[in-house]
């Protein structure tokens, strides 16, 4: 019948397109080359042709496809976009800083309650000397000395008043005002004013450490009373630590130098300090320490925050 | 049978039906083992099956599970977040090893990096995996039943446990359980559509009549159906040794083209991870040679490819694409792969069957002939009546020859339903006449009862007329009506007179001049026509208990009168004319591929508007101008009729010259293996190619298209398994919808990957600065993978319910190798510009957080080295105020939480400015996308949680944040809603202007 007839002409010749077609699905290199060449199979050379092409085509003239003019253009564009941009961002920032104080920052509930620091201070809480080798703790001798030069008696006297002992100094008056500062003399601190003993204790075995509440603006620590200091071993053996001695009075950070008005209206503000002086210390041990404030709005047990209202340090002191 | 392909043919012949359709009946019992009338011994049945294995195709051999997650797990950024897992575990292990105090934070970012890779993977995993198990639960059909003798017994028998000597019995309505060897056959006829696309039912006998088994009549195939009939045969060939088999191990030899969309993300990734990389690995140098250590230095390039990688938005695109997909099934487009989506919104080709896809698949009466006019008849789906006139006593006489000469009938139980889908048993032609009948007369059945009949002679090929004598229903006219129907020709050969108004008046040579311009120009409109005559038999020659007989045929067949002509045909469905026209006004060409005759392709092609009403085929011209074809200018032809008999012997070159210089184009007479040419032949021109098919044999084409669309009413399973995509109700229109889906999901993933990279500069801008400036670290990584992965996923998935911005049906399909997903520009705007100004948005908040706590901008520079040293107790601020660590790492976090909130707000902006890429906002409507709301509280309610309820779990450096700071970074939302409105207004004032070239993405 017709259709058989139709088929078999159909077969001979037409079974030789379909090899080709069937070879194409499976060869995907031939034909499509430019569908292909979408897709990555380049080889390296027209990679890096077409690279050079890119960055530099003399036909056209254009570097990195864009002629002069056309860069031109576009760094102008950009030039004036990112100036006003640079403009708004420095109106901005002016603006913001025009809502600041220049005395006092707006929030200060991030810095308090006071964090506590100790000197001498070289790179790291562990202090750790032989006696003996003087070379060993002639440095915190030297950290002591400089950084006590701002509390020497003179200076004091000279920069600052005496205060009333065991009230807060409220300077009231213009927030601009130039706020007096109360005197810490050097010589409060006793053994450890490294006036008498140059060594502050450190030859002897006897260290001398100062500790130092954090500044906080406009912080009056412990509320009326003052704020008090106490060592003790921090794991281990309590009879590591025998016996420490604190000055001024008991190891007492005295009011009369709170609160503190800033590092602009407060010029000669000098941190009062605390000494603790190490009089017997168990030796040829790293004896772990935690000196911890203690009042009334004092924080000293946050987990986190070891530095918070306490300070942990290591004494070492060999022969 | 012309469409057999040539695969099948080698197939057939190489492994083969061998000569079971030249052995006799004995010849075959012998070869396998087996008894004609007692069948196998369940035995022995049990013996082949464990060897053969069951009667059913091998599933495609599936990519093992494991392997498509492990790719899931390496592929796009997965590497780079790998990189950097490794990176931060090496820096653990130094960093322990040196006795460091907090190594654990590298340790835990590792974790997390390899944590987002492990998720996301996972979730591109599940949401393939959905998609696959939506198909599998499509693909499942109900078990076959065959039934077989075994045992010499008849049994009902799953088609599964068939095997080879089984016999088995069919009958009208059953799919073939296996290739079969017909032994005995009563008027079988089986539709090869699976196996060949084409519809006409075929006759099937025990003759031997084909050297060729697939031509035999003798033999039927697995898969196909026995239309009408019954039929005994031995099995000759189980499961995958079967034919449709053979074909389907075949069409999964055709590689897979990557899709487009699946090459833009490509592109995209190696742009991003280009990106990642050249600054990651530059500011590598300068953090070294900055005198960084170089552990440092590794954790900066891990900050950098943490801030550079967009972790959440290939996740994003999945979403948005099964999205679309879900939306496309309610329109009846079944996607099976989910990045068919957008290769549907890209195809710039659509090679269509005719059958059931352009056209409704059943035979309709269109036209009628009689008393010298033609009449149109109504074809559409739903037709209740029919408009044209019928007061003619000569329509009466015609329509009771089409009523009683007819010998389909209603499948019983359906009086409620429309006739339209009335199931009806009989032959396609017929079925055309009884629904025709029924709708015009009503009830046909009763009609027939009251004309009883009392002889027939069914169709046969050799007389080409169908025959019947009845009783009349007027009581007072004794006398039998013959009516006859067939080939117009043949019956106006057997008439002596013809009815006009209902007079009976002879056939003269005019009349007879009548009918031939009539049939001419039906069949030129491609439509099948039937001649109907009648004639009543004298009551005294032919009384009422005359012996009429068929055989000797006592009773007379010629001096009829010949009645009228009913022309049929399969008319277009119609939703497609309109569906047509969208395509062409969106730039799509619409091929049509049928196996069909050329006239009648033409004509649906016309009425379906693939060839315009005044474009003209070569033909069309020659005849106009009366020139011989050769002389016509090709070029003038718009249109173009392509029998496949023409390109069986054409070369690829002039296959492609005909699909470049026409613009409508009709394949006709084409075998499925020629569609395979011609999808190949489109995808050499660089378009996108759509193919829809339901044959078996369309398997390969369906393949090789960008885009296989399987009908999901006719399409065999192995159209299906090889398509990307399943239209459910097998409409064209269908396709059209879903060519508009996948265009918007293209756009809107443009605005999504914008809306993502912006805020990516935002997030690295922090790290550049820290290093070169030394300020305390603006953000942390895990935060940044807080924005990636938390405030930023759901608004970006919530630009995929954005509506166009214009008509996208009105535009050119997108340039595949111009239009990318990710351009030049869109990628400089939003690193460039908009993330720019996120940046001085964000450190402007940073900057005010920290100068409201004491430090102000001067203080911070250079600060890192002391700010970052866990010994300095005293840090002293602007003020005065002395810090220990842990304070200044709080305000650190403080600073996180603060530029992060920063981005989240300015990304709020970013959202609302990615709505649209042309028009105004307002032109969009800035509540018409409610989903857009929800994503842009969901992302500030993300961050609320994160600030106030994660506030205090440490690990995760959020804050509770003052509220002000949530506004600081308003006025540059702002600014990024102002300036990108700007843009916009420019783009469309001054199209195709320096500024339109470099600012529209």
């Amino acid at each position: 019948s017709e259709p058989g007839m139709e088929l078999n002409a159909a077969s001979p010749g037409g079974k030789r397109p379909e090899n080709k077609d069937e070879e194409k699905v499976q060869d995907p290199n031939t034909g499509e080359a430019e569908t292909k060449a979408e897709m990555g199979n380049k080889t390296w050379a027209d990679l890096a042709g077409e690279m050079k092409t890119f960055l530099w085509n003399p036909e056209e003239r254009t570097c990195l496809g864009r002629t002069a003019k056309s860069w031109g253009l576009i760094l102008l564009f950009y030039f004036v976009f990112y100036t006003c941009l640079a403009g708004m961002f420095a109106f901005c920032m002016y603006v913001m800083l025009l809502t600041l104080s220049p005395y006092t920052p707006t929030y200060r509930d991030r810095v308090s309650p006071p964090g506590v620091m100790i000197r001498p201070y070289l790179n790291g809480f562990t202090i750790a000397f032989n006696i003996s080798k003087r070379s060993t703790w002639q440095p915190y001798v030297d950290s002591m000395h400089h950084f006590l030069a701002a509390y020497d008696d003179k200076v004091q006297e000279e920069k600052n008043i005496e205060c009333i002992s065991g009230q807060y100094f409220i300077q009231g008056g213009n927030e601009s005002e130039e706020k007096k500062a109360c005197q810490f003399k050097r010589s409060l601190l006793q053994n450890c004013s490294g006036i008498e003993d140059q060594t502050f204790g450190y030859s002897r075995g006897q260290p001398c450490i100062l500790l130092k509440m954090n500044r906080i603006i406009g912080y009056r620590p412990g509320a009326g009373v003052p704020v008090s200091v106490d060592c003790k071993v921090q794991k281990g053996n309590e009879s590591d630590l025998r016996s420490v001695d604190f000055y001024p009075g008991n190891g007492t950070f005295d009011l009369m130098y709170y609160p503190y008005y800033g590092k602009i209206t407060h010029v000669n503000y000098t941190s009062p300090l605390v000494a603790m002086h190490f009089t017997d210390v168990k030796r040829n041990s790293l004896v772990p320490i935690q000196c911890s404030l203690h009042g009334k709005g004092i924080v000293n047990d946050v987990n986190s925050d070891r530095f918070l209202g306490r300070i942990i340090f290591m004494l070492s002191i060999g022969k | 049978s012309n469409s057999l392909t040539f695969c099948l043919l080698q197939f057939s012949l190489s492994f083969g039906i061998q000569d079971d359709h030249k052995l006799s009946a004995s010849e075959l019992e012998e070869k396998y083992g087996t008894s004609i009338n007692k069948g196998l011994s369940s035995s022995r049945a049990a013996e082949i099956l464990a060897r053969d294995g069951p009667n059913s195709l091998t599933p495609p051999k599936a990519t093992p599970e494991i392997v498509k997650f492990l790719k899931q797990m390496v592929g796009g950024f997965s590497i780079l977040l790998w990189i950097g897992a490794v990176f931060s575990w090496i820096s653990f292990g130094i960093q322990f090893a040196q006795g460091a105090e907090s190594p654990f934070d590298n340790l835990y970012l590792g974790v997390v990096l390899a944590l987002v890779v492990i998720l996301t993977g996972i979730f591109a995993y599940y949401q393939e995996a959905k998609s696959t198990n939506i198909m599998a639960s499509f693909s499942k059909m109900i078990p076959q039943q065959a039934l077989v003798i075994r045992d010499a017994e008849k049994k009902e028998l799953p088609a599964e446990q068939l095997v080879v000597g089984d016999i088995v019995e069919i009958k009208g309505g059953d799919r073939i359980p296996a290739d079969i060897r017909l032994i005995s056959a009563q008027g079988c006829k089986v539709d090869n559509s699976s196996l060949t696309g084409e519809s006409e039912p075929q006759s099937r006998s025990c003759d031997f009549t084909h050297e060729n088994p697939l031509e035999t009549k003798n033999i039927a195939f697995y898969s196909t159906t026995c239309v009408e009939g019954t039929a005994t045969g031995i099995v000759i060939n189980t499961g995958d040794r079967t034919v449709i088999g053979r074909i389907a191990s075949l069409a999964s030899g055709v590689g897979n083209e990557k899709t487009p969309i699946a090459i833009e993300i490509e592109h995209f990734v190696y742009l991003v991870a280009g990106v990642a990389i050249s600054i990651g690995v530059l500011f590598f140098i300068i953090s070294v040679s900055m005198r960084y250590k170089i552990l440092d230095s590794i954790i900066f390039l891990i900050g950098i490819i943490v801030a550079n990688v967009p972790e959440g938005l290939l996740a994003t695109v999945t979403v948005s694409l099964s999205l679309t997909a879900k939306r496309m099934a309610k329109k009846n487009c079944l996607v099976k792969n989910l990045e068919a989506v957008e290769t549907l919104g890209s195809t710039s080709i659509i090679c269509s069957d005719k059958t059931g896809t352009l056209t409704q698949n059943r035979m309709t009466v269109a036209h009628l002939w009689f008393d010298n006019q033609i009449y149109s008849a109504d074809t559409s789906e739903d037709q209740t009546t029919q408009p044209f006139d019928q007061s003619s006593p000569s329509w009466t006489a015609l329509s009771k020859i089409v009523t009683l000469c007819n010998r389909a009938e209603f499948r019983p139980g359906q009086e409620n339903l429309p006739i339209m889908k009335r199931v009806v048993v009989g032959d396609a032609s017929e079925t055309a006449l009884l629904k025709f009948a029924e709708v015009i007369l009503g009830d046909v059945m009763s009609i027939r009862a009251q004309n009883k009949k009392v002889a027939e002679i069914p169709f046969n090929s050799t007389n080409k007329f169908q025959l019947s004598i009845h009783e009349t229903d007027d009581p007072n006219d004794k006398r039998f009506l013959l009516v006859m129907k067939g080939a117009p020709e043949r019956i106006l050969e057997r008439c002596s007179t013809i009815m006009i108004n209902g007079k009976e008046e002879p056939l003269d040579s005019e009349k007879a001049e009548a009918f031939q311009t009539a049939y001419m120009e039906l069949g030129g409109m491609g439509e099948r026509v039937l001649g109907f005559c009648h004639l009543y038999l004298p009551e005294n020659e032919f009384p009422d208990t005359y012996p009429f007989d068929t055989d000797s045929m006592n009773f007379p067949t010629s001096n009829l009168c010949f009645v009228g002509l009913l022309s049929m045909i399969d008319p277009p469905r119609s939703t497609v004319p309109d569906a047509v026209s969208k395509c062409r006004s969106a730039g799509i060409k619409v091929i049509m591929v049928t196996g069909d005759h050329p006239i009648t392709a033409k004509a649906i092609a016309k009425s379906v508007g693939i060839i315009s009403a005044t474009s003209e085929t070569v033909e069309d011209i020659a005849k106009r101008l009366n020139i011989p074809v050769e002389q016509v200018n090709r070029r003038e032809a718009t249109a173009a009729v392509v029998n496949g008999m023409e390109l069986k012997d054409m070369s690829l070159q002039q296959l492609d010259d005909i699909l470049c210089n026409h613009s409508e184009i009709v394949f006709a007479r084409t075998s499925p293996q020629q569609k395979l040419i011609i999808v190949e032949g489109c995808q050499r021109q660089g378009a996108v190619v759509a193919v829809t098919g339901d044959g078996v044999n369309d398997s390969p084409a369906l393949k090789k298209a960008d885009i296989g669309i399987a009908m999901g009413i006719a399409g065999s399973d192995a159209a299906k398994n090889a398509a990307d995509m399943v239209l459910l109700d097998d409409n064209f229109a269908s396709i059209v919808t879903g060519v508009e889906e996948g265009r918007l999901i293209f756009d809107n993933l443009k605005k999504t990957i914008a809306y993502t990279l912006t805020k990516n500069i935002a997030e690295l801008c922090p790290f550049l600065i820290y290093i070169i400036a030394s300020i305390p670290m603006p953000i942390g990584t895990i935060t940044i993978l807080f924005i990636d992965l938390g405030t930023d996923i759901i608004p970006s998935v919530a630009l995929a319910y954005e509506k166009a911005e214009s008509d996208i049906m009105n535009r050119r399909p997108r340039n595949k190798k111009k239009d990318r997903l990710v351009n030049e520009q869109l990628a400089v705007y939003s690193y460039l510009q908009i993330g720019i100004i996120q940046s001085v948005g964000a450190f402007v908040t940073y900057f005010t957080v920290y100068a409201e706590q004491g430090f102000l901008p001067s203080t911070l520079l250079g600060v890192r080295v002391d700010w970052e040293n866990n010994a300095i107790n005293d840090f002293e601020d602007s003020y005065g105020q002395e810090w220990t660590k842990y304070q200044r790492m709080y305000l650190q976090w403080t600073g996180y939480t603060a530029f992060f909130v920063s981005i989240t707000i300015q990304q709020v902006a970013d959202l609302i400015i990615r709505k649209t890429r042309r028009n105004s906002i307002f032109q969009q409507g800035l509540f018409r996308n409610k989903v857009i709301w929800v994503g842009i509280f969901s992302q500030i309610g993300i961050a609320l949680i994160l600030s106030y309820g994660l506030g205090h779990v440490t690990a995760l450096n959020f804050i509770p944040l003052r509220f002000q700071y949530w506004f600081v970074a308003v006025p540059f939302a702002i600014l990024i809603w102002v300036y990108d409105e700007v843009r916009k207004l420019f783009i469309r004032r001054y199209p195709g202007s320096w500024w339109d070239k470099n600012m529209y993405y």
